[in-house]
C-alpha cells in the first residue's frame, strides 16, 4: 500500500553526489533479507551494490576494505529522530503543518557523527511533538562534511507528524504551559478535526475555482481563492502526497486517530512511540499501519507507564511493520543494541530482530527500493561491526555511504594518538619553556 | 460416611501442609549441572551449588548433595553471582514526570539525615523488571543539593522495606561543587566553588567538634550536653571514617578537588560519575579511592574528548589499576546495568573485568563482599541462572536466587502481555 | 539698553535657530584641496592632483597643470596627503538607540483562544530608520575618523525589521543628511519570541506565506481595479500595502544571513519569488561561492568576522574554534575575491572602533587593498543605484571625499579631513598623551555668555575623572547634559546637547581652564558666542 505512495513521490535525483567504488571483503556478510554468507564480499560500484557473494574479483584500483571475522551489515536507519536540525518544534500555535524541516537543516550538527559511529546511515529527522500538527519531516543520509542538500534522500514519502497525548495538550509542561488550546485529548481531537475540515473546505474551493476557470464561459472576475500554505499542507495530505506519522502513546488515543483518519481519508503511516501498541494488534495490522518505538524506554510519563519490552517483538508477531527509533542523538548510537532485546524480550530470531533497524524503517519510510537491506542494486549503505551486531560486546568499526566511508573507527584512533602525542610535545615545550 | 469424612480429613492436611510447604522456601537447594562462574576463583564446568538457610553451603565440581535437597537441574545453563547495581532509583522512582511518584530526592542543601531506605516503595513495577535481569541487590541514593544523603543497600526481594533493607546506610551521598561546565551546565564561577568546599569543609569540622563534645558530655554529666543537631549528629559517622561518602564528580578538574577534599578531610570516599576520569587517571588511581561509573547512556561533553569518551573511560582507569564498579543510575532501566558494563568491554575492558564490575567489586566498594558479589561459600544464595552470558542482551534468565529463595520473574512486563494477548 | 532678561535669552535662542536652520539654504563653500595623490577609483591614480569643490559638488579635479584654482576658493594644502572617495558602508546601526529589553508581551501570558492571536511580526515593517535614528556628533566623529561619509541605516530587531535610510554624515541634523528614504525592506531570519513564528521554521514559512500573500493582494486589487462592479472591494492591508511595494514593485530586499544556510534561504526566496534581492551579514559566505555565483545576487559581506553558532569550526575543539575566529572567517571577504566574486564590504555588527581593525585584518588575510576600497565606494554606490552621484571621484559627483595621511586602510594610515557634501571636516587626532591633569574643573561655576544679542548667565556643573569632563548646564529652558568633556593641560573641550524648543542641538565648547575660570568659544552650526565663568566657592552653596 505504501508503495503507491512512493510512485508519487519518486523522482531521479541523484545529480547532486556521485558514489564511491569499494570492495568489502571476506566479511560475515548479514544480508537482513537473503540470509547469511559466512565469509562474503560486496562490490559497490557508483555507490550502487553491484555484486554481493564469495570470493569477488577486485577491479583494477578499487580501494578494499578487509571485514576479516567482521559482521557486515546493511547501514542502520533510524526512523524517528530531530538531529540535523535548527530548533525542533513551532510550538507557539497548535496546528502548523506549514513548517518544514527542510527549511531548517543543519549539516554541520555533530550528532551526524555521533550517528555514523553507531553504525546508522540514514535518519527521519521530525518536528517535534508539542504540537497536534505539527510539520513536514525529512529523511537525510548522514553523508558528514556533505552539504545539507546533499543529505537529503529524495525518494522518500513525504510525512507530516502529528501527536496525540501529554505532549501536544502540554500535560508536563509548568506554568505558561496551561494556556494554549487543546489541554486535554479531546481538545486535540477536536482541533485536528478542525483544521482538516478547513482544509477539505480549501480544497473545495479551489476545485471550485478551477472547474469555473476550465468551463466554456468562465464567469467575469472571477479570482482564485487565496493560497494558503498551511492548508495546502493538509490539502497534499488528504490527496495521498504525504502520509501521517503519528506520535501516540495510549491505545485509545491511536485507535480515534485511526477513525480520524478513516473520517477524512488519510493515510497514517506510522505511530511513533505507542508503546501500548501491544494492545491493539488487530486494528494495527488490519489497517496496515507500522510502529516506530523505543523497545524498553517507559515509565516516564504516565502516559507510557504501559510500556513493556516486549511490544516490539509481540507487534511483529502479529503482523504489524516494526521499526526501533532514537529519538534524539544519544540512543542513536545503539539501536542494534535495542534490536538484540527483541530477542530477549519476545523471542524474535536474529534477521527479524536485524530488521527493526534496516529494511523494516525502509519500508516504513518508501526507501527500500534503495536501502535497508544488502541487495545488488540498493545503495551501498553499510555498516561494519567487530562482534555480531546483536551482541552486547559488539562495535560499529565502519559506516559507509553509498560506497564511501564516512565512520572509520581506526582512523579516528590513529587521529586521537596523534593528537595526545602533539598535545605532549606541546605541555613538554611549555615546561621546557619554563625553564 | 466416616471413610468419607476421613479421606476429606487427609486431603485437607495434605493441601495444608502442601501450602505450608510452599510458604517456606526447602532448606536445602542444589543446583546441579550448570557452568559456575563464581567471579572469585576459578569458573566450574558442570559444577554443584548448595544452598543452606539462605546461604551458599558449598561451590564445586564434586559437592555431596544431601538425600533432602531440591535438586534443580542445571545442565546447559550458567550460573552467576546476582548482580549489585552501585547507583539506583529502584524503590525511590515510580514515573519520573510525575513528582508525586519521585522519592529520590529532598530540597535544601545539606540532608545528611535522610536515608534513602526510608522511602522505598517495595511494590515498585520497576523492581521485578530489574530482578528478572538477573540484579539481586541495589544501592539505593538519595540526590539533590550537596549533601543528599544517606544511600543502602538493598535486596531485590521483599514484601516490606524491613524485608528489603539489607544496610540501612552505606555511604553517604555528596554532590560536589562543580566549576567546570558540564554538559551545558554554566560553570560556577571558581569562587562559588571554592566557597561551597569551603562550606562543606566548616561542617565537617564542627561535626568533629559536636562528636568531641558529646562524648566528653556523657562521660561526665556535669558537663552540658550539646543541642540535638540533625545535620551534625548524621556527619558524625563520616568524620568518623565510619561512613564512607560517595562524592558525585563530573570533570578532571573537579574529580582532583574532591580528591583532595577527601584526603584532607580523612574521609573513606568513593566517586560517583567520574565521565573525565579517563583524564586524571594516575590521580584517581594514587589516592586509592574507587568508583563507580554513571550510566553509559550519556554524552561526552566536550566533542574532542573523543565520540566514545564515556565508553572508553571504564577501560582506561581499569587498566591503571583504579577499582570501580558499574550502575543504572535508574529505576526503570536499572535491568539494563549489565549491558553497560558489556558497553565498557565493547570499547577496551576486560570482559572478565566488566562482569566484576556488577558482581564483586561493588560488594567490595561497599564494604559487604563477606555476604556478596561472587558464589563462595559463606556467601548469600545470591544466584542467577541463565543461559548464557549474564552481560549479553540476548540472554534469558532462567532462575534468580535471592538469599536462597528462588524468586518470581514476572514483572507488569508478563502481566501485560498476558492479559492483551487474550484479546484475541 | 537694558532688555529684560527673558527676552534676551530667547532673542539669543532664536538667532541660534535662525542661523541653524537657514544654513541649509545657503550656498556652499567651496574649496581647491591641492598637492595630493588622488585614486578616483573611476581612473587611474592622479599625482599631483588638485580637486574643485563647489557647493557640494566635484566641480573638476585633475593633475593640477591642467586645474585651474577659481578666485573663491579656500585652499586647502594637501601636500603628501591622498585623496580618496568617500567610503560608503552599506549596513550599519550609526545613530540607532540600542533596542531595549522586550517588556513581558501580555497578549502571550491570556489565555489562547482556539483561534490565534493578530500576529507582532508584521507591526514592524513600516519601521523607519529615519524616524528612529538619534544623531549623535561623538558617533559622527567616530564614522569619520574612519574615513566614512556615508551610511546605510539598518533597523536591527525583528523578522521584518523595517526600512532603511541612507544618510551623507555631515552633521547632525537628520533631515540634511538623508539621499534616499526608504532605501530597502530588511528581514531577519530570526523568531519571534513567545509568539507565532517562535521557531526558525515557522519563520521560513512566515516569509513564503507573506510573499505569497503580497503577491494575491497585488493581482486582487489590480484585478478589481479593471473592472469593479460586481467584485467584493479589496480589504485594506497596511502590511501588505507595505510589502506590495518590495514583493511586486521590487523595490530591494536585504535578507541578514548569519549562515551558509541563510544564504541558501535567502536566495531560494529570491529566486521564488523573483524578489530585488540583496545578501547581507553572510559570514560565511566563502562556504557557498558556486551558489552565490549562480544566484547573481547582490553580496554585502560584514568585517564582523564571528563564526556562527551553527558553525563546525566552533564545536569541536577550542583551537579550531580560535583558528575559525582569526583565521579561517577573517579570510572570507579574501576567499570571495579569489573567486571573482563581487560584494561590498559592511561594519554590520561591528563598534565603529572595530571597523578599520577588522578591514586590515582582512588585507592581512588576502584581500588587496584596491578591492577593499572598491567594496567600500562604487561597489555599493553601484548596489543602491546611487553610482551617479556618489562612489568615486568625478566631475558632478557629490564632494563626498577624504584626505589621508598615507595609503588607504595602512596601519599608520590617519584621516585627516573629511569632505561630505562639501563640507569640511578636520578630523581631531586623538591626544598623544592623555596625562591625567593636575587641573580639577570639578564643582559649579557661574558661567557669562556673551553673543551677538548680549549677555546671558547660567550655572554650569561640571564633573570630572581623570580627563575626562561630564555636568550639565542649568538654563531657563531647562537643564542640559555636558558630554564628551576633555581636559588635556589646560585645554578644555566637551560638546553641550542643548533642546531648544523641542529641537535637539549641540554645542561645541573649546576653550581654556583655571583653577577659577574658563574661557572659550561656543560653536554651533551657523554661530559662535563667548563663554567666560568663574568658580562658585562652596560656602556659597
Amino acid at each position: 500500500m505504501l508503495r503507491f505512495f512512493v510512485l508519487s513521490s519518486l523522482a531521479a535525483f541523484s545529480c547532486f553526489s556521485f558514489g564511491q567504488n569499494l570492495l568489502i571483503k571476506n566479511g560475515i556478510i548479514l544480508t537482513v533479507t537473503k540470509g547469511t554468507i559466512p565469509k562474503g564480499d560486496v562490490l559497490i560500484i557508483g555507490g550502487i551494490i553491484k555484486q554481493i557473494g564469495e570470493n569477488i574479483p577486485a577491479p583494477e584500483g578499487i580501494k578494499i576494505i578487509d571485514a576479516t571475522g567482521k559482521y557486515v551489515i546493511p547501514g542502520i536507519i533510524d526512523s524517528h529522530t530531530h538531529i540535523a536540525l535548527i530548533g525542533t518544534n513551532e510550538s507557539s500555535e497548535p496546528i502548523t503543518p506549514e513548517v518544514k524541516m527542510r527549511d531548517v537543516l543543519n549539516a554541520e550538527d555533530t550528532s551526524i557523527y555521533t550517528a555514523l559511529s553507531g553504525g546508522v546511515t540514514m535518519v527521519h529527522t521530525m518536528h517535534g511533538s508539542a504540537n497536534p500538527i505539527g510539520g513536514e519531516n525529512i529523511v537525510l543520509k548522514m553523508k558528514w562534511g556533505k552539504t545539507s542538500e546533499e543529505m537529503i534522500v529524495h525518494e522518500a514519502l513525504r510525512t507530516l507528524k502529528f501527536a496525540l497525548g501529554e505532549n501536544p495538550k502540554q500535560a508536563n509542561v509548568a506554568g505558561m504551559g496551561t494556556l494554549r488550546y487543546p489541554q486535554s485529548r479531546m481538545g486535540v481531537n477536536a482541533i485536528i478535526r478542525r483544521e482538516l475540515s478547513k482544509a477539505k473546505n480549501y480544497m473545495e474551493q479551489w476545485d471550485r475555482y478551477l472547474r469555473a476557470k476550465r468551463s466554456k464561459n468562465p464567469p467575469k472576475n472571477l479570482t482564485p481563492p487565496r493560497k494558503d500554505l498551511r492548508m495546502e499542507q493538509l490539502a497534499d495530505l488528504l490527496r495521498g502526497k504525504m502520509v501521517a506519522r503519528c506520535h501516540s502513546y495510549r491505545a485509545d488515543e491511536s485507535l480515534e486517530f485511526v477513525s480520524l483518519s478513516k473520517e477524512f481519508g488519510f493515510k497514517v503511516a506510522c505511530f511513533e512511540h505507542i508503546p501500548e501498541a501491544f494492545k491493539i494488534t488487530k486494528e494495527l495490522a488490519a489497517e496496515g499501519i507500522g510502529i516506530s518505538i523505543f523497545l524498553d524506554s517507559w515509565a516516564y510519563k504516565v502516559e507510557a507507564s504501559e510500556g513493556i519490552a516486549y511490544n516490539a517483538a509481540y507487534c511483529t508477531q502479529k503482523g504489524i511493520l516494526v521499526s526501533l527509533n532514537s529519538d534524539g542523538g544519544e540512543r542513536i548510537r545503539r539501536l542494534f543494541n535495542d534490536a538484540a532485546k527483541a530477542m530477549k524480550y519476545g523471542g524474535l530470531s536474529e534477521d527479524e530482530a536485524l530488521k527493526l533497524v534496516t529494511i523494516n524503517p525502509a519500508v516504513q519510510l518508501g526507501v527500500d527500493r534503495i536501502a535497508g537491506s544488502l541487495e545488488v542494486g540498493k545503495q551501498g549503505d553499510i555498516a561494519i561491526f567487530n562482534e555480531h551486531p546483536l551482541s552486547a560486546y559488539t562495535r560499529c568499526d565502519m559506516t559507509i555511504i553509498e560506497g564511501d566511508v564516512y565512520f572509520d573507527r581506526a582512523q579516528y584512533l590513529k587521529e586521537r594518538e596523534e593528537m595526545e602525542k602533539k598535545k605532549k610535545e606541546d605541555e613538554l615545550k611549555k615546561k621546557g619553556g619554563k625553564k | 460416611m466416616r471413610k468419607r469424612a476421613f479421606i476429606f480429613a487427609a486431603i485437607f492436611v495434605l493441601c495444608l501442609s502442601f501450602s505450608l510447604a510452599q510458604e517456606k522456601s526447602p532448606r536445602i537447594i542444589a543446583i546441579k549441572g550448570a557452568k559456575i562462574i563464581p567471579v572469585v576463583g576459578e569458573d566450574i564446568e558442570e559444577g554443584i551449588i548448595l544452598i543452606k538457610e539462605g546461604k551458599i553451603d558449598d561451590v564445586g565440581k564434586a559437592v555431596t548433595i544431601p538425600a533432602d535437597a531440591q535438586v534443580i537441574e542445571a545442565k546447559g545453563l550458567f550460573a552467576y553471582p546476582g548482580m549489585i547495581d552501585s547507583f539506583s532509583f529502584l524503590g525511590l522512582q515510580e514515573i519520573t514526570a510525575v513528582r508525586a511518584t519521585v522519592d529520590s530526592s529532598e530540597t535544601g542543601r545539606f540532608n545528611p539525615q535522610v536515608r534513602a531506605v526510608e522511602a522505598l516503595r517495595p511494590d515498585s513495577m520497576h523492581i521485578p523488571v530489574a530482578r528478572a535481569n538477573g540484579i539481586t541487590a541495589a544501592v539505593v541514593i538519595p540526590t539533590g543539593g550537596l549533601i543528599s544523603g544517606q544511600a543502602g543497600l538493598i535486596r531485590l526481594a521483599g514484601w516490606t522495606p524491613d524485608e528489603m533493607v539489607v544496610k540501612n546506610s552505606v555511604a553517604m551521598h555528596i554532590q560536589f561543587p562543580s566549576i567546570s561546565r558540564f554538559r551545558g551546565r554554566e560553570a560556577q564561577p571558581r569562587e562559588e566553588t571554592s566557597k561551597q568546599v569551603e562550606e562543606l569543609r566548616e561542617l565537617l569540622k564542627k561535626a568533629r567538634s559536636y562528636q568531641k563534645i558529646k562524648e566528653v558530655a556523657q562521660k561526665n554529666t556535669l558537663l552540658p550536653l550539646p543541642e540535638f543537631d540533625e545535620t551534625l549528629e548524621f556527619l558524625i559517622p563520616v568524620v568518623n571514617g565510619q561512613l564512607p561518602v560517595i562524592i558525585s564528580v563530573q570533570a578532571d578538574n573537579d574529580i582532583k578537588t574532591a580528591i583532595k577534599f577527601a584526603k584532607d578531610e580523612k574521609l573513606r570516599a568513593i566517586l560517583f560519575g567520574v565521565t573525565e576520569g579517563w583524564k586524571v587517571a594516575e590521580e584517581i588511581k594514587n589516592s586509592g579511592i574507587p568508583v563507580v561509573f554513571g550510566s553509559l547512556y550519556a554524552m561526552p561533553s566536550k566533542w574532542d574528548d573523543g565520540y566514545d569518551a564515556i565508553y572508553r573511560n571504564p577501560g582506561v582507569l581499569a587498566k591503571a589499576g583504579v577499582k570501580f564498579a558499574f550502575s543504572s543510575s535508574s529505576a526503570s532501566l536499572a535491568k539494563d546495568l549489565p549491558y553497560h558494563a558489556a558497553k565498557a568491554a565493547a570499547f577496551g575492558l576486560d570482559r572478565r573485568e566488566a562482569l566484576k564490575g556488577v558482581t564483586i567489586y561493588p560488594a567490595q566498594i561497599f564494604g559487604v563482599d563477606e555476604m556478596m558479589g561472587s558464589l563462595e561459600k559463606g556467601k548469600k544464595a545470591n544466584i542467577v541462572l541463565a543461559d548464557g552470558d549474564i552481560l549479553e542482551l540476548r540472554t534469558n534468565i532462567k532462575h534468580v536466587f535471592i538469599e536462597g529463595k528462588d524468586t518470581k520473574l514476572s514483572s507488569i512486563y508478563e502481566e501485560l502481555l498476558e492479559k492483551f494477548k487474550k484479546r484475541y | 539698553m537694558k532688555i529684560s532678561k527673558s527676552l534676551l535669552f530667547i532673542s539669543f535662542i532664536a538667532l541660534v535657530f535662525f542661523l541653524t536652520a537657514s544654513s541649509s539654504a545657503r550656498v556652499g563653500p567651496t574649496y581647491a584641496i591641492v598637492n595630493c595623490k588622488i585614486i578616483p577609483i573611476s581612473g587611474p591614480p592622479i599625482e599631483n592632483g588638485v580637486i574643485i569643490i563647489r557647493d557640494g559638488l566635484i566641480e573638476s579635479l585633475g593633475p593640477k597643470e591642467k586645474v585651474y584654482v577659481p578666485e573663491d576658493a579656500e585652499v586647502i594644502k594637501a601636500d603628501s596627503l591622498f585623496a580618496y572617495p568617500g567610503l560608503i558602508d552599506i549596513h550599519t546601526n550609526l545613530f540607532l538607540e540600542p533596542a531595549k529589553e522586550e517588556p513581558q508581551r501580555p497578549g502571550a501570558i491570556e489565555a489562547m483562544a482556539a483561534e490565534p492571536q493578530a500576529p507582532d511580526w508584521a507591526k514592524q515593517v513600516d519601521s523607519s530608520a529615519f524616524q528612529l535614528i538619534k544623531p549623535k556628533k561623538s558617533d559622527i566623529e567616530n564614522f569619520q575618523k574612519i574615513g566614512i561619509t556615508t551610511v546605510l541605516v539598518v533597523p536591527e530587531k525583528g523578522i521584518y525589521a523595517g526600512q532603511s535610510v541612507l544618510l551623507n554624515i555631515n552633521g547632525d541634523k537628520k533631515e540634511t543628511m538623508v539621499i534616499k528614504n526608504p532605501v530597502a525592506l530588511h528581514i531577519n531570519f530570526t523568531t519571534e519570541r513567545r509568539a507565532y513564528p517562535s521557531s526558525l521554521m515557522g519563520t521560513i514559512a512566515l516569509l513564503r506565506q507573506s510573499f505569497l500573500d503580497t503577491e494575491y493582494y497585488s493581482s486582487y486589487k489590480s484585478q478589481f481595479s479593471k473592472s469593479s462592479r460586481g467584485q467584493k472591494r479589496p480589504e485594506y492591508d497596511p502590511f501588505l500595502e507595505t510589502l506590495s511595494q518590495f514583493v511586486i514593485q521590487k523595490k530591494p530586499i536585504f535578507f541578514n544571513c548569519q549562515n551558509q544556510e541563510d544564504i541558501k534561504r535567502a536566495v531560494g526566496l529570491i529566486e521564488e519569488f523573483k524578489l530585488n534581492g540583496f545578501i547581507t551579514g553572510a559570514n560565511e559566505a566563502w562556504r557557498v561561492p558556486g551558489l552565490i555565483k549562480k544566484a547573481k545576487v547582490p553580496l554585502l559581506v560584514s568585517l564582523d568576522f564571528k563564526p556562527p553558532f551553527t558553525s563546525i569550526y566552533i564545536n569541536q575543539s577550542e583551537e579550531l574554534k580560535e583558528k575559525a575566529e582569526k583565521e579561517i572567517y577573517p579570510a572570507n571577504s579574501a576567499n570571495l575575491y579569489k573567486e571573482g566574486i563581487k560584494f561590498a564590504l559592511t561594519s554590520h555588527g561591528l563598534k565603529s572602533s572595530e571597523v578599520l581593525e577588522n578591514i586590515q585584518k582582512a588585507i592581512k588575510a588576502g584581500l588587496p587593498v584596491e578591492e577593499a576600497l572598491r567594496a567600500m565606494t562604487i561597489i555599493p554606490a553601484e548596489y543602491l543605484g546611487v553610482s551617479d552621484i556618489l562612489g568615486s571621484l568625478e566631475p558632478g559627483k557629490i564632494a563626498n571625499l577624504i584626505l589621508t595621511s598615507g595609503e588607504i586602510f595602512g596601519e599608520k594610515t590617519k584621516v585627516e579631513r573629511v569632505f561630505v557634501d562639501g563640507l569640511s571636516f578636520e578630523i581631531k587626532q586623538p591626544p598623544k598623551e592623555a596625562k591625567p591633569s593636575a587641573l580639577n574643573v570639578a564643582g559649579k561655576w557661574k558661567a557669562a555668555i556673551s553673543g551677538p544679542m548680549g549677555e546671558m548667565e547660567m550655572t554650569v556643573e561640571l564633573m570630572q575623572e581623570g580627563n575626562a569632563i561630564t555636568g550639565n548646564i542649568s538654563t531657563e529652558m531647562g537643564k542640559w547634559e555636558i558630554s564628551d568633556g576633555l581636559l588635556t593641560g589646560n585645554e578644555l573641550t566637551f560638546t553641550i546637547s542643548a533642546t531648544i524648543m523641542g529641537e535637539r542641538m549641540e554645542i561645541a565648547f573649546s576653550g581654556t581652564a583655571q583653577k577659577d575660570s574658563i574661557e572659550g568659544i561656543l560653536s554651533f552650526s551657523g554661530g559662535s558666542a563667548k563663554l567666560k565663568a568663574t568658580r562658585i566657592p562652596d560656602m556659597d552653596l
